[in-house]
């Protein structure tokens, strides 16, 4: 997508009902992401808006990380991890907790609203659960419409700003 | 004044320290003075023009200070607070420095300033201070100080900004961050900004893009409030130091506000007191969590 | 540039029926960096692998994505194929397009996009990719068990009869545990000591296991491979050495009227004491608190004042002692032992239900009577009424008068299953021990009468089920549905009162003894335990396995290992399988000198550290050390971290921590996650 200009229904004119937002998911390997693969194996149908990022743990999840996916042109979050006293590492969502508590009430603060990024606690045997955080953020953010608010990154794929 | 510049004379003449950090008169108004003579102990003042955080020159970063490791440096009730982050953060030892105290009624808000302290005039950290005498120091100077005058209008300004809807914040700070020039000013007067490598010097990958213009600018500051959230002293150099005037303490304060009311955080002068990023309890509130 | 080879699976019909796979080819063909595209039936297959492999060649490729299933499927298969054809495994990685596309969407076109988005992100990540090696970490071939009852003998004989040395602490004065309480076991009704003491004697006489007895662990430093225990050796005050167990110094003991531990406070002991007479070591050890000589000394201390006179109180063991081997001057002894791998094996308590409770949640059941009325007994002391080697020598005798009771009520679940009071779980084995009681209680008085109220009856093991139905049918015995609401005494019985719920009617019945089983509980103190092993409990303080299923005898912790009830409520049989299956993972890990770990850990930055240590309050496995910088003239510059490999877990917490972003999590590195979030 992202090396491609722009399509028509991404602009800043298109009405909600053909708007389909973005949505970044970055997820836990061990809880939420082995819920994900549990929805697919369950044939849970979903919202196909979501692309999900796996990382080892939600203790692994750096603010920057959304910061970078708004630049790029994410219309949505989902960050989501084991739930409290399941994490593979024991504490790594606790401090997760903490961290995103404070950058969803920075980003408030700078006048992005918080309600862009989804927080789910998904277990590896929470399918279903998994499929109602990915329905309810996209309809949430097609009904909230296109992060516009962000300064955005123009350009494809710019070598020179990872050199 | 005299009890100051003896004790700067004695510690420098004894060898106790290498170097005396405290104020001067300077050309405009007063200035950080680094005092590594004994005879040059008669410079320091110490009045309510001295409004800056002078434990940023603690910070190991201050390359141009490491030929004196041994430092003693005078302090505000306000700047031992940031002292006692930096012992927590194992930035500092605590036997190698020297804390000069001095009893503090609030200072200007500009280091040029004249007149006596006035509510206009009073620098925003001030006016709901309560700590007249430093804690954490190894020497109390000075007189007793009545209560600044005034009362913050940080606060006052986060409610306004907080009563606005999403985007009249988004576009009052895409006003204030596309005037950033990424001087780095905040981050070099910092006291907690000690870090080697910034993230935002980071180039593999390059997280913050570093030219001037609102993206990478807005970046940066998020990402810096970010970094200063559980750990700001709100001792407001940021501000103070930023060439185009964004109001950053408006920043840090309301992190500190949520660390408070989360977390239950205030800034101490006690190193032993934990960070609220980087400790947890097993039951923080997480009602923004599905 | 990169040459990287795209490789879309079909998956048979499972991912083609909603994925254009072709059309994701072709779409990453034109993608910078990427040398080779295309698509394939089934990737996992022989040929799919060969296809992998033969491109591989062709295409001199330097990086592989395989778009297919999850990698929780195939990684490991891809990286092993990609591996065989000489490349570094971790220059391999998988995008999920079948649990994560094609099988929750049925739109092809959106599928196909998404699938684009998803390779074509992996693709970025894989441009940044690094050769990874596994970490080798040297290996110390001995085992410290922690308990010596029965998972902890066994653990320790498994693994001391494998070849391995075995460090075996133990908290009380003699290994054996709870199973050396017990008269009989279910559901076989062997003799519980008949069949323990032997395995007792062979701990201590075997050549690889090293016991500490009347000890516990101090501290516990290290990581797998490489522990450092500190072991605290309390003051027994008999050398173990001199000691020849003849059992003189406490004939000689006038303090005869302790409650005996081992008879849960049924019978009594002498001050300096053997728990038991088949104790291993068979090593008195002085009770400080009731030692008058011990005494003594500390009320003089107290006083300050210069002793009346000098002749010693007491000190007649030492009188009657022909080796010598008391020593009143003994204290607490630290020693410390090298270990590679710890199982932890502290099994149970009884839950204690008229005494003060611990724990807020907890509230007990003061109306049964526990504790005041002398004949309201728990299953422990029932055992040990039983036992040939009880206070009453095997006779059935009740704890208030002494006589042979002619019926006894036995409730069960008292404190399981009770989320209002107790704990919500089930506790396992009472149901079988109930009816291996009302049994044994039969066969002493035939014509007696035993009346169980139960909740529901649980058994489920290897002939647990006609066990528990032989009790329910002996003559005399009445199995009621429901619970008590009430016990106490009258005259001289206990009068229980309750309801049996399956006919609806009040039950009062005269009994002359009433048996409580009681809840299953961690030991005491476990938290503090748990804590140095960096292991965690759940709410209740049984300790976690690292995974429920497939991981049931680990720990999240590396190296450390868990047998019987310390985990979970466990009868015998599970425990001593799950203390074998601990050894056995045991005998895994020191079977070779060194171990290999996956190298996805994470890496400090020197250069770039400025050493505020945030990293290591994130970490909570303690992997951060702290490493010391110096120049030429070994002077200290500064002091930055350091990830030992061996202890970090992966989870990079630490990562997110560091405000310079100056450690990176190998496998997840900043560059890695950066080109995925570009691309997606």
């Amino acid at each position: 997508m992202s090396n491609q200009a722009p399509s028509a229904a991404r602009g800043p004119s298109a009405d909600n009902a053909t708007f389909e937002p973005r949505i970044v998911a970055f997820v836990c390997n061990w809880c939420t992401y082995t819920g994900a693969d549990l929805a697919g194996t369950s044939r849970i149908q979903m919202a196909s808006n979501v692309r999900i990022l796996r990382l080892p743990c939600t203790g692994r999840i750096d603010p920057l990380f959304v910061m970078k996916a708004f630049e790029r042109g994410a219309d949505g979050i989902i960050v989501s991890g084991c739930h409290p006293g399941d994490c593979h590492y024991i504490v790594g969502n606790f401090h997760a907790r903490r961290r995103f508590r404070v950058f969803r009430e920075l980003l408030d603060f700078l006048g992005v609203d918080p309600e862009r990024i989804t927080f789910s606690w998904v277990s590896a045997s929470e399918g279903g659960k998994w499929a109602q955080v990915v329905n309810d953020t996209t309809r949430r953010i097609r009904e909230m419409g296109p992060m516009e608010s962000w300064p955005r990154a123009s350009t494809a794929l710019d070598d020179d700003l990872h050199g | 004044m005299k009890e100051l510049q003896d004790l700067a004379r004695r510690l420098l003449l004894e060898g106790r320290v290498d170097i005396v950090i405290g104020y001067q008169q300077g050309p405009r108004g007063v200035r950080p003075s680094f005092v590594t003579r004994p005879e040059q102990a008669d410079a320091l003042i110490f009045d309510e023009r001295c409004v800056h955080n002078l434990v940023t020159y603690l910070s190991p970063r201050r390359a141009h200070l490491a030929a004196w490791p041994r430092r003693a440096v005078v302090v505000k009730g306000c700047d031992t607070r940031a002292v006692a982050v930096l012992l927590r953060e194992s930035h500092i030892d605590r036997e190698d420095i020297v804390l000069i105290g001095l009893r503090c009624g609030g200072v200007h808000r500009s280091a040029e300033a004249s007149g006596p302290l006035t509510a206009e005039s009073v620098a925003f950290r001030c006016a709901d201070c309560s700590i007249r005498e430093p804690e954490l120091v190894d020497h109390l100077l000075g007189d007793p100080r009545p209560a600044p005058p005034g009362n913050s209008r940080l606060a006052e300004r986060i409610g306004q900004l907080e009563s606005m809807s999403h985007e009249q914040r988004r576009e009052f700070w895409n006003n204030e961050f596309s005037r950033c020039i990424r001087c780095h000013a905040c981050r070099q007067v910092c006291p907690m900004c000690y870090c080697e490598r910034c993230i935002a010097d980071k180039t593999r990958p390059r997280w913050i893009e570093s030219s001037a213009h609102l993206r990478g600018n807005t970046a940066w500051n998020m990402i810096r409030a970010m970094h200063l959230a559980g750990r700001c002293v709100g001792c407001g150099e940021c501000g103070r130091a930023c060439p185009v005037g964004i109001p950053l303490g408006l920043l840090n304060r309301k992190l500190a506000m949520v660390v408070d009311e989360h977390f239950d955080y205030r800034a101490t002068d006690d190193p032993e007191v934990p960070g609220p990023l980087g400790s947890f309890r097993s039951d923080d509130a997480e009602e923004f969590i599905v | 540039m990169a040459r990287i080879g795209v490789f879309v699976c079909h998956c048979g019909e499972n991912i083609a029926r909603t994925v254009d796979c072709a059309r994701v080819a072709e779409a990453l063909a034109d993608h910078p960096g990427v040398e080779f595209s295309t698509d394939y039936k089934y990737m996992c297959s022989d040929p799919g692998q060969s296809l992998i492999k033969q491109s591989m060649k062709e295409h001199r490729l330097d990086g592989v994505v395989v778009a297919s299933c999850s990698p929780h499927m195939h990684e490991k298969t891809f990286r092993k194929a990609v591996s065989a054809a000489g490349l570094n495994p971790f220059k391999c990685e998988m995008t999920n397009i079948r649990e994560h596309c094609s099988w929750i969407h049925e739109d092809r076109a959106a599928a196909t996009e998404k699938s684009t988005d998803l390779v074509r992100a992996t693709v970025e990540r894989v441009k940044y990719n690094q050769a990874l090696s596994p970490i080798t970490i040297p290996i110390t071939p001995r085992a410290l068990v922690i308990g010596g009852g029965i998972a902890g003998i066994q653990a320790a004989l498994d693994i001391a009869d494998a070849g391995r040395e075995v460090v075996l602490v133990e908290k009380e004065p003699s290994i054996g545990g709870h199973m050396s309480q017990l008269s009989e076991t279910f559901p076989t009704m062997d003799c519980s000591q008949c069949i323990l003491t032997p395995r007792m004697v062979d701990v201590a006489q075997h050549p690889r296991i090293t016991l500490h007895s009347f000890s516990e662990v101090d501290a516990v430093d290290g990581y797998i491979g490489n522990f450092d225990i500190t072991i605290r050796k309390k003051a027994r005050r008999v050398d173990e050495d001199l000691c020849n167990s003849c059992g003189a110094c406490m004939q000689a003991c006038p303090t005869r009227k302790i409650p005996s531990e081992f008879d849960a406070g049924l019978g009594t002991r002498t001050s300096i004491y053997v728990p038991f007479p088949q104790a291993v070591p068979n090593v008195p050890v002085i009770d400080e608190p009731n030692c008058l000589y011990l005494k003594s000394l500390a009320r003089r201390r107290k006083s300050k004042k210069p002793a009346r006179s000098r002749k010693p109180v007491c000190q007649r063991c030492v009188k009657a002692c022909g080796p010598k081997a008391i020593d009143f001057q003994q204290e607490d002894r630290l020693v410390t032992e090298k270990v590679g791998a710890i199982v932890v094996a502290t099994g149970y308590r009884l839950y204690d239900i008229g005494r003060e409770q611990d724990e807020p949640g907890i509230s007990g059941y003061g109306e049964y009577g526990y504790g005041k009325v002398p004949d309201v007994i728990d299953g422990l002391q029932f055992e040990r009424l039983m036992s040939a080697s009880g206070p009453t020598g095997g006779e059935l005798r009740r704890p208030s008068d002494g006589k042979v009771p002619r019926h006894v009520v036995f409730l069960q679940c008292i404190g399981s299953r009770d989320p209002a009071k107790g704990m919500e779980y089930c506790s396992g084995i009472c149901c079988m021990y109930t009816a291996k009681h009302v049994l044994l209680f039969k066969h002493k008085v035939h014509n007696g009468r035993a009346t169980v109220f139960y909740m529901d009856i649980r058994a489920a093991g290897k002939g647990y089920d006609p066990f528990t139905r032989q009790a329910m049918e002996e003559p005399g015995v009445q199995y009621l549905r429901g619970r008590a609401s009430e016990l106490y005494r009258d005259g001289d019985v206990v009068r229980v009162l309750g309801v049996d719920t399956l006919s609806q009617e009040a039950v009062d019945i005269k009994a002359d003894l009433v048996v409580l089983a009681t809840a299953i509980r961690p030991q005491k103190g476990i938290q503090d335990l748990t804590r140095k092993l960096s292991v965690s409990v759940d709410h209740h303080g049984f300790m976690n396995e690292a995974h429920p299923k497939l991981r049931p005898v680990e720990t999240a912790t590396a190296g450390v290992f868990l047998a019987g009830a310390c985990q979970a409520p466990r009868d015998i049989p599970d425990t001593v399988a799950m203390a074998s299956a601990a050894s056995s993972k045991v005998l895994a890990l020191l079977s070779r000198d060194e171990l290999e770990r996956e190298p996805q850990v994470a890496l400090v930055d020197t250069a770039n550290c400025s050493g505020c240590f945030h990293c290591e309050r994130a970490c909570h496995y303690g992997a951060i050390e702290h490493e010391e910088i110096k120049d030429g003239q070994g002077r200290l510059i500064r002091v930055v971290a350091r990830v030992n490999p061996g202890v970090c877990q992966g989870c990079g917490s630490c990562v997110a921590a560091c405000l310079s972003n100056c450690i990176e999590l190998q496998g997840y590195t900043d560059d890695q996650i950066f080109a995925s979030i570009q691309a997606i």
